[in-house]
């Protein structure tokens, strides 16, 4: 009985309030309803799904403000992914998603070729670089390596990957294509523009794994490996072409077939090969040249 | 006093000598949160001036139309004032952080989270509290006194990222560098503030 009139008393004396309560913030609703649709803000749909993603911990691990500036850098400039502590690897997967950062304009994913294929043993060195340990540092020497377009191998691209998936490999930046995201922070901080950034059509591609300009004789003393802008490759497949003694691949209507396998199998110095997941190893090296003798010579 | 001097009275009042954050010491989190640049200060401070103008305001028509009329004394309605003060303050902000998105969007950038966060800056619901404290019950002179609050933690705030600005080149003992350095300049500034007490005599 007396609860009873307590909450009767409580409802008497409490109304008004109520009611101004729900007057004041129906109200407000109104008039931030109306301002809502009048101060829309257009915001790119890439931002909010990659907001949607992060944690929304506005932890500031990144070096941004919160998620949402995050989100906004990220979206800008793809380098920016995997800054996300609490998020991982997972996060920067989900963004790698939303930014579709491994889908080139045709569809393909794109991934990064290195042009080069020269490990330590096929280069010619003049002498042992004991500098900055930074490719960046080494390339502003003339002479580090005799050649001036090839890997140095001190590793910056493997620093500025943030998925662990390329490494220095006997002197040899090295994708593995299993952990790469495409999102081409290595194909930026190569000094020697070694990386490019290439849509994937087929799981693995084929490339000409060199950039040196030089002439072919002079390519020949410095690299085991390199281009000499011979042009059998050309000869075997519309694919190939060859300007400033390099051999290249017209991506853009790549199609392997048999033309390209005989290019492949023609290449002098086995420059042409195929890189990405499951690619099919490259040809024995020489294997044309002395053991075919060799073997031309063991017959007789 | 007439009209005006009351109103040009109280303006200089509040910005200087009852200023909010270096006499009452409200509002100190934006203060000391947001004063390491002059020109996000400045925006802080013009932001801040927005919401307590509109809310100062809104909250004094409220309070004196609604909350204080006689003829609802019955019902008691003051007991809410907090709530209905805390209500139009954090509509107000809404309002302003979507102007400032839609207008200024470099400004609300680096405003980040503290712009949603002048919602429970406490200069603005003292404000709206001193008015009342106060018995102002002139409508001008609630506007006024509203305005001149934003002003005056506009001037704080600016005051303290020019000083702050420049203590980056001070030789500032190691032990006292970053948050005791700052605090210590707040403190003096307040004490030099504290100077305009008794200024306006009767």
């Amino acid at each position: 009985m007396i609860l009873a009139l307590t909450i009767v008393e409580l409802w008497q004396s409490s109304w008004p309030a109520g009611l101004i309560m729900l007057g004041l913030g129906g109200g407000f609703a109104l008039v931030l309803l109306i301002a809502s649709i009048k101060l829309k803000v257009e915001v790119d749909p890439k931002i909010e799904q990659v907001h949607q993603v992060l944690p929304g911990l506005d932890c500031g691990a990144c070096g941004f403000a919160g998620c949402s500036q995050y989100a906004k850098a990220v979206s800008e400039n793809p380098e920016l992914i995997g800054k996300c502590a609490p998020g991982g690897a997972e996060t920067a997967d989900k963004i790698a998603t939303v930014l579709n950062l491994q889908i080139s304009e045709s569809g393909a994913p794109k991934r990064p070729i290195i042009h080069c294929r020269a490990h330590t043993s096929d280069r010619t060195y003049y002498g042992d670089y004991k500098g900055i340990p930074s490719c960046t540092a080494a390339n502003a020497l003339a002479n580090v390596q005799a050649c001036k377009f090839g890997c140095l191998g001190l590793g910056d691209c493997t620093r500025a990957c943030k998925f662990d998936a390329l490494h220095v490999v006997d002197g040899l930046a090295t994708v593995d294509y299993e952990k790469c995201t495409g999102c081409g922070a290595c194909a930026r901080t190569c000094p020697r523009h070694l990386i490019e950034m290439v849509p994937f059509t087929y799981e693995h591609m084929m490339t000409v794994a060199c950039r040196n300009r030089e002439t072919g004789k002079v390519t020949r003393s410095m690299c085991k490996v390199g281009c000499i802008g011979c042009g059998l490759c050309a000869k075997q497949s519309e694919l190939f072409s060859v300007e400033e003694n390099l051999a290249r691949i017209d991506y853009e209507n790549y199609a392997p077939g048999e033309q390209t396998d005989a290019a492949m199998n023609k290449c002098p110095t086995g420059v042409i090969i195929y890189v990405g997941k499951n690619a099919p190893p490259p040809r024995e090296k020489k294997a044309r040249t002395a053991s075919a003798k060799k073997d031309s010579l063991n017959k007789q | 006093m007439d009209t005006l001097t009351t109103l040009l009275l109280g303006f200089i009042s509040i910005v200087i000598i009852n200023n909010l954050v270096l006499t009452k010491f409200l509002g100190i989190c934006p203060y000391l949160g947001v004063s390491g640049r002059i020109d996000m200060a400045f925006g802080m401070g013009l932001a801040v001036t927005f919401v307590v103008t509109l809310s100062g305001t809104l909250t004094w028509l409220i309070d004196h139309l609604i909350l204080m009329n006689p003829s609802l004394a019955y019902l008691h309605l003051e007991v809410t004032r907090y709530v209905c003060f805390i209500l139009v303050i954090a509509g107000a902000v809404q309002l302003v952080e979507m102007y400032i998105r839609k207008f200024f969007p470099s400004l609300y950038e680096s405003f980040g989270i503290f712009l949603p966060l002048i919602t429970t800056n406490c200069a603005i619901l003292g404000l709206c509290l001193f008015i009342n404290l106060w018995g102002i019950d002139s409508f001008p002179q609630a506007v006024v006194l509203s305005f001149g609050a934003g002003i005056g933690f506009t001037m704080a705030i600016c005051i303290m990222a020019g000083i702050r600005e420049n203590l980056t080149f001070a030789d500032v003992p190691e032990s006292l560098q970053g948050a005791p350095i700052t605090l210590i300049t707040a403190g003096l500034l307040t004490l030099a503030f504290m100077g305009f007490a008794g200024m306006i005599k009767g």
